[in-house]
Order: structure tokens, then sequence, then C-alpha cells
């Protein structure tokens, strides 16, 4: 959560970085298949990666996810 | 009423926050109904911002300041927004938390705070020039669990 954090500072104009307790929202984590945690879900679905990652990782996904 | 966060613990969050450097704003937005954990995380920022001056807190409920909620893109219940303070100005940073902030995730929220009072991402030169460039809006959703 703090990486998802740290990128959001770097254009909080584009950048909405939100940590979300699962159990106190379930209906969305049910939504996006929560399985383990950490969990990042990228623009609601477009992508995602399950447990915690490298900064150089999330960076892969979010490339992938954001062409 | 019954601290949330007893001396040792105190302690150890003042150890923590002697790097603190510029004023972070923390907002809160509560709601009156269907919000288990409200009372609870309120006491708990009420508590953490009360260990340093640089920190401020500010309460709002999602309802009845709905437009502040939409401007900061709040939309649940309880939320937490982490931001900047420069002079009477509050910065929107992105930097967001839903739920109580408990377990595991406490220590990140102490982390969270000495980020953003740094001002700096601390991220390598290559995401940064991603994330800079960026056309679209990005919306990153980390769940976690208390435990």
């Amino acid at each position: 959560m703090l990486l998802a954090h740290q990128m959001a500072m770097e254009n909080p104009r584009m950048i909405r970085a939100e940590g979300v307790e699962a159990t106190e929202f379930p209906d969305l984590a049910n939504r996006f298949q929560v399985m383990g945690v950490p969990q990042t879900v990228i623009n609601a679905g477009a992508g995602m990666i399950v447990g915690a990652v490298p900064e150089q990782n999330l960076l892969a996904e979010l490339m992938r996810a954001m062409n | 009423m019954e601290k949330l966060l007893n001396d040792q613990v105190v302690e150890q969050i003042q150890q923590a926050f002697a790097q603190i450097k510029e004023p972070v704003q923390i907002l809160f937005f509560g709601s009156k109904t269907n919000c288990d954990y409200c009372g609870e995380t309120r006491q708990l920022l009420e508590e953490v911002t009360a260990i340093h001056d640089h920190l401020g807190l500010t309460v709002y409920d999602l309802q009845e300041n709905a437009d502040l909620a939409a401007q900061f893109n709040v939309d649940k219940s309880p939320a937490i927004v982490i931001a900047a303070k420069n002079g009477s100005e509050v910065v929107d940073l992105g930097i967001q938390f839903s739920g109580i902030p408990a377990g595991h995730e406490f220590g990140t929220f102490i982390q969270d705070i000495l980020l953003v009072s740094g001002r700096d991402s601390g991220l390598g030169a290559q995401t940064r020039a991603f994330l800079q460039g960026l056309e679209k809006p990005l919306h990153l959703q980390v769940f976690v669990t208390p435990t």
C-alpha cells in the first residue's frame, strides 16, 4: 500500500491510490475476487497484482494495464 | 473514553515522528449510518495527530460534506485522506485509506504520514517519469486486512 501511495504523490492530479480494508468493504473485495492480501487492483480490473511486489514489478503491470 | 494507543505505542510513534519535516493534514470522512468503524477510526486519528504539532485533523461527514468528499474523490466511510499542508492550503496527494488502519496497516499509516511529511515519493527515475507522463487517470486500490 505504501508503494501505491508513493506513486500517487508523483502525479496526484491523475493518480488516486486508495488502501482498502477488505473486511470492511466485502462487496468491493468480492467484486475484484480478492483472495490474498495485499492485492492491487488497477483501474477497476484493467490490471491486478497479488501480493507485495517491488516497485519495478508494479511499474511493469501499470505500463501493461495503462497501454 | 479509554485510549486506543497505550503509552508504549505512543512512545514508539513519537520516535518515528522525530523524522517529521513538513506539516501533514489528515481528513477524516465518517458517516452517521452504516459505519461500524467510524467512531474508532476517528478516535485513532485524534490520538495519532495529537502526538506531533505538525499534524492536523479535520473531521467531515460523507453525506453532509458531499462536495468536499467529491473534491477529494472520497466515496466510502470511514475514509482517511493524508494530505500535505502548505501554509493554510491543504494539498491533495491522492493518498487515501478506506477503513480503520489497524494491525499491520497501522504501521503503514504511520509511514504514510512520514512519506507525506517528507514531500518526496522516494521512487526511481523510471517510475517517476512514467507516472508524471500519465495522460489518463489511474486508480490504484490496494486491498489489505488488519492482520
